[in-house]
């Protein structure tokens, strides 16, 4: 997946703060270089900041002042149909899932194959396929207004990686399912790190930080600081990884 | 099963359960049966125009008025006779194509509505009048030729019909002008409607189009969607008016038809005007989309 015309850091993030309105900055001075198929933790307390810093990278929100480059484009001079392309790349599993409720679960996991004008074929190939494996065949044609918390969990964890993302941005992906389903989509998100996409996770969950041994965003009083893995026992941090 | 999610697949923006689709289609249908209707007012003024043109361009009339006097025989002898020494000036001229002098029960039919059913014309001094055709881009200098009738037949005048017509075309051209400024209205007030009523619905499925921006949706992706809903309720709206518009035109055309007096009468819509009239849902389509579709692309500029 590796392509020579993108840099090696898929987001970069200059001085970035972050306010809302008149407040106060919720984030600030923010710097972050996070290279090509890297596996991050995002960490921080409920109101930390995560969520901000998260829509910061898959282009929901510009920020109220610094750089913020994903793919190697400054967000801030980057028009609105090229930002669309940016999008394309990046996968998001939202906190609270985002999913259209009039929908089935079929046309919610085909919706970024759709918006990209892909043949009804291939979407059908793929979404199927992605579909069973999240043993969600069942509800394939059911609107998602139906399914349980954990079948919604899977079927917006299948919308964010049915396009094979470059970078996959996931909010709390296993908040909401079983240990079993837990630790399948924790091995599919393993395997998409494999296969080059970079992915970053945001989680409350010690268990998932400790399991797994990859490097974490932690967010606290307003500034992130980056810890290796070994770090996880006694932060105190390595900055700039 | 997959077959059937792809069959029955739904548009992400539920647009046809707008509430708005309703007011709107009702509005297309309005602004469809008014602009018919003002068209075919327009289209009528036009061919009416280019009638009376011709009619000054082509013809004129020489009227011999009657002599009063007590024997009826020998007056009206009198009168041919003048008739006579005017048809023969006039046939005598190169530019002048045809002449014909209006028999009794013409000139009887042309004066009846003046005076209506219950007065027997038969008994009125009558002036004689004398249908004069020129030829096709004949020039004419209509002083020295009434200078010619006046030696010839004393009683003869001649009438271009210019002055009369003349008014009459301005105001038709008022006319048409008023039209032309309402049809502008109506466009101008639905394309508004749609504005409206679009910016209503993006702000109604807000949420939804921030989804399908985060999943890499462009703009174009949300305004093809609205421009396709919008042109269907632009088409169905458009037909609607026109059932509403075609009926009323007739009835229009056939209360300007009980007008007498050759005027209105003139007025007749061609093949190629019905065949404007009969696409305008094809024009509301249009114009609906393409309003639609702006609307969204320009609104959807200040979303992240």
């Amino acid at each position: 997946m590796k392509n020579s015309n993108y840099p090696d850091s898929i987001i970069e993030m200059q001085n970035v703060g972050i306010r809302y309105g008149q407040g106060a900055e919720v984030l600030s001075d923010i710097k972050l270089s996070l290279k090509r198929g890297s596996f991050h933790f995002l960490t921080g307390k409920s109101g930390a900041g995560k969520t901000s810093l998260l829509s910061m990278m898959y282009l929901a929100q510009k920020p109220s002042r610094g750089i913020v480059s994903v793919f190697g484009k400054n967000v801030n001079f980057t028009n609105r149909d090229a930002l669309a392309m940016l999008r394309r790349k990046i996968g998001v599993v939202f906190q609270d899932f985002r999913l259209l409720d009039h929908l089935s679960a079929f046309d919610n996991v085909a919706l970024p194959l759709r918006v990209c004008g892909m043949d009804e074929k291939e979407v059908k190939k793929r979404v199927t396929e992605l579909l069973q494996w999240v043993e969600l065949e069942k509800h394939i044609n059911a609107p998602t207004s139906t399914l349980s918390g954990g079948e919604k969990q899977r079927v917006a964890i299948a919308r964010a990686v049915i396009n094979r993302p470059e970078l996959l941005l996931a909010d709390e992906p296993t908040g909401n399912v079983d240990n079993d389903i837990a630790a399948k989509l924790m091995k599919l998100f393993v395997e998409l790190n494999k296969l080059g996409t970079t992915v970053v996770i945001a989680t409350h969950s010690d268990k998932l930080i400790t399991d797994f041994a990859y490097p974490r965003l932690h967010l606290q009083n307003k500034t992130l600081r980056i810890y290796r893995p070994i770090d996880m026992v006694n932060p105190g941090g390595v900055h700039g990884l | 099963m997959v077959y059937k999610a792809m069959t029955t697949r739904k548009k992400e923006l539920p647009l046809q359960d707008d509430s708005s689709n309703l007011f709107l289609q009702i509005m297309i249908s309005i602004a469809v049966f008014l602009f018919g209707v003002t068209l075919a007012g327009v289209l009528s003024i036009n061919s009416m125009l280019a009638t009376w043109n011709n009619s000054i361009l082509g013809s004129l009339t020489v009227q011999v008025m009657p002599i009063n006097d007590t024997n009826e025989e020998q007056a009206k002898a009198q009168t041919l006779a003048q008739q006579e020494k005017a048809i023969e000036l006039l046939q005598a001229k190169n530019e002048v194509e045809k002449v014909t002098p209006l028999n009794d029960e013409q000139l009887q039919k042309l004066i009846q509505p003046w005076l209506g059913d219950g007065i027997d014309v038969k008994d009125l001094p009558m002036p004689r009048l004398i249908d004069v055709k020129l030829k096709k881009g004949a020039e004419v200098d209509f002083m020295q030729w009434a200078e010619e009738l006046a030696q010839a037949a004393p009683l003869a005048s001649l009438d271009n019909h210019k002055l009369w017509l003349n008014k009459l075309i301005k105001f038709a051209d008022g006319l048409k002008l008023l039209a032309l400024t309402v049809l502008i209205l109506v466009v101008l007030i639905t394309s508004g409607a749609i504005f409206y009523c679009t910016q209503t619905s993006l702000g109604l499925h807000k949420y939804i189009i921030e989804i399908l921006h985060l999943m890499g949706a462009k703009d174009t992706y949300v305004a093809q969607q609205y421009a396709k809903r919008t042109a269907w309720l632009g088409f169905i709206g458009g037909i609607y008016g026109l059932i509403l518009a075609i009926p009323t035109i007739f009835i229009i055309a056939n209360l300007a038809k009980q007008i007498e007096g050759g005027i209105i009468s003139e007025a007749r819509l061609s093949l190629i005007d019905w065949s404007v009239i009969f696409s305008l849902p094809i024009f509301s389509m249009v114009i609906a989309m393409i309003t639609a579709y702006y609307t969204v692309k320009k609104t959807l500029e200040k979303f992240m």
